[in-house]
């Protein structure tokens, strides 16, 4: 209670000085920064203000959302309703909001429930700011209260706004109302949660979601105003707990001519991007309609367009652009299927390619071709292990004896050719079903059972290919069963196999592999084992 | 079925000597190794005791006096070895670990350079001042803004233990050049701690405190307090895989806010393929990332390193005999495929050599000195008799029969051994620069270098270098043998890859060939007239170049080409035959010289006995058979159970009646029989279980109750279940138990 007494003190205080730093250059920042305190200015913006056209020219495409929000808001001091703005992800409500907030210069505490990814850390992070506390070495980076409950919350939330308010109110008194100190515009406080939906897996009890709704309602106070930002709709949220519903604002996603002056907007080569953006601009769309997914697909793309260019700077005529055109389209339809560009240090690079050229002089080894496939290393068990792993996620157990037992498999041979035609159509529907399944689990002994008999058919094969060599022969047979299980569980930690269950005594725990069927003939391959015929198809 | 046929060595016959009714696992522990081991324990009162009743070399005829004498030299002699193994082992493990970080220095250097280059991509994107970058609100000018520099580094091995201290070095590199480093794992990264636990153990590593709630504003203010502004953080993930995906992509999703105000650069670890990174985190987190590729030296590539450096070139003069070098290279490829299990190998190795080998100490000085004087004066009290007489005891010395048995000839056999070394790792070395064209493995070729049988079919065929192992590797099966070693492959293989070299790889084979050789006048020569004689046609066939163009004749021009070829041909070779020879006459394994036991181990069972260990069949073992280990006088004598054994015990030995399925009932019923005939006996059966335990079961003179034996019966099948010999009954049969393990 004492620090409550004296933060008001303190602030007074570094109100008086602490104009200096706030408008000084960055140089001089940067030496004060070790005694910098922040101010009630920090609430708002402060700096360069946006005008009303600025703010409306920079969000091409949201002109609607942006005077709905500014209604909602009101003129200054005036008391709102919860305001609730929810689109799609990338269609600009963080930025909308925070633009208009620069523009109006209000105070507001934003809190992100992304980076405040705990109950406690949401209250802390507010009444930090609220309190103008900042974590540093100074103060062994802790908060200014440590708060976890909703309700040690409200009283320190009520307390604060208090605080702030009639600081607000007694600034503005100082400067006889007037926009000159660049200190924030009236008295009222927003809040602003952002992120919402992530707040919904914090606790499966949800308790803090009514809560945070309910807010306004507990706290009674008008000069508080709340703002929610959401990836999902107000229906995702509402439970049966009486509270005032916010007032929704939608952003819808942006359309194309929108994406296309978004894109425009901060380029040099205006011209040049438009003819760009001709060509792109559709196709991209009918996939997504994200604006960072498109930024990110685009600079890449464009530079590629660029390419043939010399001049950046000059404007395109249509000879020119139907050039590009013609460089560039076998570009967009690999583009169109990727998101995730992996580029490799250059010099090393260089390195394999050399290696494939002198591959080419002794193209007769066809060992090295196998080494050239599997891009990672994997000791021989750990293949066999991952390959009869990947046989018991695809065939049916009960497959297991014809496949890979001689006597097995003519006995269920003859058992298929009674069975009459209806049971077969039956069986057969049944196996598309667990086809559109995807791998099916197996217990362990399975994959140990099925590990043995490839490891061993293998070893007479090998038998019979080189009877005659006795180097590889050392400590094969016995030698490979023995540390199976390790090599089961680094599979696992690799994610070639997953693991159901979390028991370890219980030895009911089931499996599945996870690779796909190019990887296991890879694997196959570099083993000469014919896994084709294990496959079971249909 | 029958486990006690592969049990180690039957109790001594001491062992009835000794208190009767002692535990003592360590003393047989030792006894289950084989007999040579007793000249590893040390002098404690039993082990003299089991010196003096075993039936060992020293006691066969030999009075106490000299006993005595030998059980003193003895002593020293283990503290000599055990020191020189310390010195021989440290020094491997030094060039090892060069090694390591030789490989991947490149790529660190890489990896800085591209840090430092996505660092002032993000510092000159936007600059900020300290009020802008500690608010709690993102900055929203640019769209392409969140993306985050991301560094995959390829370990190109799917076991990850190799690259633990990789990455720990790699932090140690970055940090050296100035970098903010932050090494978290994939421990970090558990869905228990959730993002919470993982952004406090990135605080641990940044700002070397532990705080209690944590969020990332921290970290701007930290990172733009102090002087820590001008340097890039780096945040590494050595194991990217195993990472919780959800929490994963939280911290992802997280730091590409915040990128803008702390420029963050993350480098993960890779041990598959970067696709892995797709399976783990969605799309929208992938977006945010900007990879870029990095890859480790391949764990082949780190072998081929390690085994030259320690193998080939002997930083010790250690080395390993034809049969283990072949089972390390088997366990490596077929089992375990780490370089650190092959290290761990090469330790065990090397400790078995000096624990077996008395006249192993030797071996330091043997690498110290040049002129082997160390081996004349005296050894630290040891007597030159007793060394002598070891040394010429040696089974290698006794087959060469080496004229007079004197300290001239046993330093003399030193000094011959030393070169016949240093004249089989040159040649070895230069098979491999051969072989690497075609990209031999080197430990393949090494296992080929130390058989001493091919060796001897080499020599006793000095004409049939081609046709020295089987008929039908003759040239049609030839590509097929390559993917397959087979004897003699690897070498052959090596010899021919020198014929099939161009001209210019050639002269270059031949310039590292003359940096190898330069010890050995006989090769160097060899090897310098070849070059002269390279480089003479090479500029004959130039010159001829400039004239044949000149006169622009397009005829002359390709039967130049053809001339070339002719020439380089007749190089290669001489190459190739230079190399024949070499191998023939200088290439002598270890294992065919007198006294080769002193540098080399040699002992397979050993290593293999202590490197793949097999858990469940000792287990199983020890069950059958615990009177090994239980040295109790009760129930030794008589063969069948008996109620004073180990209730486990009973339980598994009577398992064994059954098949697959254990009936319980059955099962229990045949338990409680075995305690109750206890108590037919009892008084008789006290007299023989002194311990307390058994005591307390056997001096109760009334029957156990039937709850009692329930109860022990129900504790034992939960330890054999344990154990993992058994499985629980299942809901289809509730009243059998499942055999899991069978035979040993």
């Amino acid at each position: 209670m004492s620090k409550e007494e004296d933060s008001p003190v303190i602030r007074r205080t570094t109100r008086s000085s602490s104009s200096a730093p706030v408008k000084s250059n960055e140089t001089e920042i940067k030496k004060n920064a070790v005694t910098y305190s922040p101010t009630i200015n920090d609430l708002a913006f402060g700096e360069d203000k946006l005008s009303f056209n600025d703010l409306l020219s920079s969000f091409p495409g949201r002109h609607i959302q942006i005077k709905e929000i500014m209604r909602i808001l009101g003129p200054q001091d005036c008391p709102m309703f919860p305001q609730f703005i929810y689109g799609g992800a990338s269609t600009g409500k963080t930025s909308v909001v925070l633009q208009i907030f620069r523009h109006l210069n209000r105070p507001f505490v934003y809190a992100s429930c992304r980076t405040c990814y705990s109950q406690r850390i949401l209250f802390e992070c507010i009444l930090n700011q609220l309190l103008l506390h900042k974590k540093n070495a100074a103060n062994g980076y802790s908060s200014a209260k440590r708060c976890e409950k909703p309700s040690d919350f409200v009283n320190f939330l009520r307390e604060a706004v208090a605080n702030v308010t009639n600081s607000l109110k007694g600034n503005l008194g100082e400067l006889g109302g007037s926009k000159l100190g660049g200190g924030p515009n009236g008295s009222m406080l927003y809040l602003i949660f952002d992120n919402l939906e992530l707040v919904r897996e914090w606790d499966k009890s949800s308790c803090i979601l009514p809560f945070l709704f309910n807010l306004s309602n507990i706290l009674k106070m008008p000069e508080v105003g709340f703002i929610f930002i959401s990836n999902t709709s107000p229906d995702t949220y509402y439970s049966n707990i009486g509270y005032l519903e916010p007032i929704p604002v939608y952003f819808p996603e942006y359309t194309e001519e929108d994406l296309r002056q978004i894109f425009l907007r901060s380029q040099s080569n205006r011209k040049l991007y438009s003819s760009f953006l001709d060509i792109v601009l559709r196709p991209f769309c009918r996939i997504t309609r994200k604006v960072d997914e498109l930024a990110a697909a685009f600079s890449s793309l464009f530079q590629k367009y660029c390419e043939p260019l010399s001049d950046l700077t000059s404007v395109p005529n249509e000879e020119m652009k139907r050039k590009l055109f013609s460089h560039f389209q076998p570009h967009i339809a690999t583009s169109l299927n990727e998101i995730f560009w992996i580029l490799s240090e250059p010099f090393l690079e260089v390195e394999p390619r050399s290696e494939t050229m002198q591959k080419g002089i002794t193209r007769k080894l066809e060992g090295d071709q196998e080494f050239a496939e599997m891009d990672f290393h994997m000791s021989t068990s750990a293949k066999y292990l991952l390959i009869s792993a990947f046989l018991a996620s695809r065939n049916p157990a009960t497959l297991d004896a014809s496949l890979f037992d001689s006597t097995g498999g003519s006995e269920s041979r003859k058992r298929k050719r009674k069975a009459s035609e209806k049971s077969m159509e039956q069986k057969e529907v049944a196996e598309q079903e667990s086809l559109l399944k995807g791998p099916g689990t197996f217990p362990l002994e399975r994959l140990l059972a099925i590990f043995q008999c490839i490891t061993s058919v293998l070893d007479g094969y090998l038998d019979e290919e080189e009877h005659a060599n006795d180097l590889l022969k050392v400590g094969r047979g016995d030698g490979l069963m023995s540390d199976v299980l390790l090599q089961l569980s680094s599979l696992c930690n690799a994610n070639f196999i997953i693991k159901g269950g979390s028991c370890p005594l219980e030895t009911t725990t089931r499996y599945r592999s996870t690779i796909s069927e190019d990887m296991a003939l890879k694997i196959a391959r570099s083993l000469k084992f014919p896994l084709a015929n294990y496959l079971y198809r249909r | 079925m029958a486990p006690s046929a592969s049990a180690p060595n039957s109790p001594p016959p001491c062992a009835t000597e000794t208190a009767d009714n002692d535990l003592q696992p360590f003393f047989v522990l030792h006894k289950a190794s084989s007999q040579k081991c007793y000249k590893k324990s040390g002098g404690s009162g039993k082990t003299r005791r089991r010196i003096e009743l075993s039936p060992s070399l020293l006691s066969n005829g030999e009075n106490a006096e000299i006993e005595n004498a030998d059980e003193f030299h003895y002593h020293q002699n283990v503290n000599m070895r055990i020191e020189a193994f310390h010195a021989v082992w440290s020094e491997i493990e030094e060039t090892i670990k060069d090694v390591l970080r030789d490989i991947n220095m490149n790529t660190f250097k890489a990896i800085y350079h591209w840090v430092n280059e996505s660092f002032n991509t993000i510092s000159t994107s936007e600059r900020l001042n300290f009020l802008e970058a500690t608010r709690s609100f993102p900055i929203v000018t640019n769209v392409a803004s969140k993306q985050l520099f991301t560094g995959l580094v390829l370990t190109k091995n799917m076991e990850f233990v190799d690259d633990q201290m990789t990455f720990k070095e790699l932090g140690m590199h970055l940090k050296s050049k100035g970098c903010h480093v932050a090494n978290l794992s994939s421990l970090d990264f558990s869905a228990k701690n959730g993002i919470g636990g993982c952004l406090k153990s990135l605080f641990r590593e940044f700002l070397l405190v532990t705080l209690d709630a944590v969020d990332i504003s921290v970290l701007t203010t930290w990172y733009r307090k102090q002087q820590n502004c001008d340097s890039a953080m780096v945040i590494i993930i050595s194991d990217m895989e195993q990472c919780h995906g959800s929490i994963l992509s939280d911290f992802i999703l997280m730091l590409s806010e915040w990128v803008l105000k702390v420029p963050v650069i993350l480098i993960m670890g890779v041990t598959t393929t970067p696709d892995a990174l797709r399976g783990i985190l969605p799309s929208n987190v992938i977006q945010h990332l900007c990879p870029r590729k990095f890859i480790l030296g391949s764990p082949s590539e780190r072998m081929n390193a390690i085994v030259e450096a320690v193998l080939v070139k002997k930083c010790s003069s250690f080395s390993i005999g034809y049969e283990v070098a072949v089972f390390m290279r088997n366990y490596f490829f077929t089992q375990d495929g780490t370089i650190t299990s092959f290290i761990r190998a090469l330790k065990i190795a090397c400790a078995q050599h000096f624990s077996l080998e008395p006249l192993s100490f030797l071996l330091q000085r043997f690498a110290v000195d040049d002129n082997n004087e160390g081996l004349q004066c005296e050894m630290h009290g040891i007597s030159a008799e007793m060394i002598l007489k070891q040394a010429f005891d040696l089974p290698s010395y006794r087959i060469n029969k080496l004229g007079e048995q004197s300290m001239e000839s046993l330093v003399r056999g030193f000094s011959e051994l030393k070169n016949l070394q240093r004249h089989w790792s040159i040649v070895v070395l230069c098979l491999y620069e051969a072989g690497k064209w075609s990209r031999i493995c080197l430990l393949d070729l090494i296992c080929e270098a130390l058989d001493p049988e091919l060796f001897k079919l080499r020599v006793s065929s000095p004409n049939g270098f081609h046709n020295n192992s089987q008929a039908s590797h003759i040239e049609p099966s030839m590509c097929k043998q390559y993917h397959r070693p087979q004897k003699g492959g690897f070498i052959r293989q090596a010899v021919r890859s020198v014929r099939d070299l161009p001209a210019v790889q050639l002269s270059k084979l031949l310039k590292v060939w003359e940096k190898i050789t330069v010890d050995v006048p006989q090769i160097h020569e060899k090897v310098m007239e070849l070059l002269s004689l390279l480089k003479f046609e090479e500029g004959k066939t130039s010159k001829e170049d400039m004239d044949e163009i000149s006169k622009s004749a397009r005829r002359y021009a390709s039967r130049n080409h053809l001339n070339i070829a002719k020439v380089s041909r007749v190089v290669n070779d001489k190459a190739a035959r230079l190399l024949e020879s070499m191998v023939r006459n200088h290439m002598e394994p270890v294992e065919c010289a007198p006294f080769h036991e002193i540098v080399c181990f040699k002992s397979i069972d050993k290593l293999k006995g202590a490197l793949i260990g097999d858990p469940r069949r000792r287990v199983q073992v020890d069950l059958l058979q615990f009177q090994d280990i239980i040295q109790c006088g009760c129930c030794r004598t008589c063969n069948s159970l008996s109620p004073s054994m180990h209730d486990s015990s009973i339980m598994y030995s009577l398992a064994q009646e059954h098949g697959d399925l254990i009936n319980l009932h059955d099962w229990y019923q045949s338990f409680k029989s075995v305690c109750l005939c206890s108590s037919n006996k009892g008084k008789h059966g006290s007299k023989y279980s002194p311990s307390p335990k058994k005591r307390k079961v056997v001096a109760g003179i009334a029957k156990p109750s039937e709850a009692s034996i329930q109860a022990r019966f129900c504790r034992a099948v939960t330890e054999l279940k344990i154990v993992g010999l058994l499985q629980m009954p299942s809901k289809r049969r509730p009243d059998f138990v499942q055999r899991l393990a069978f035979g040993t």
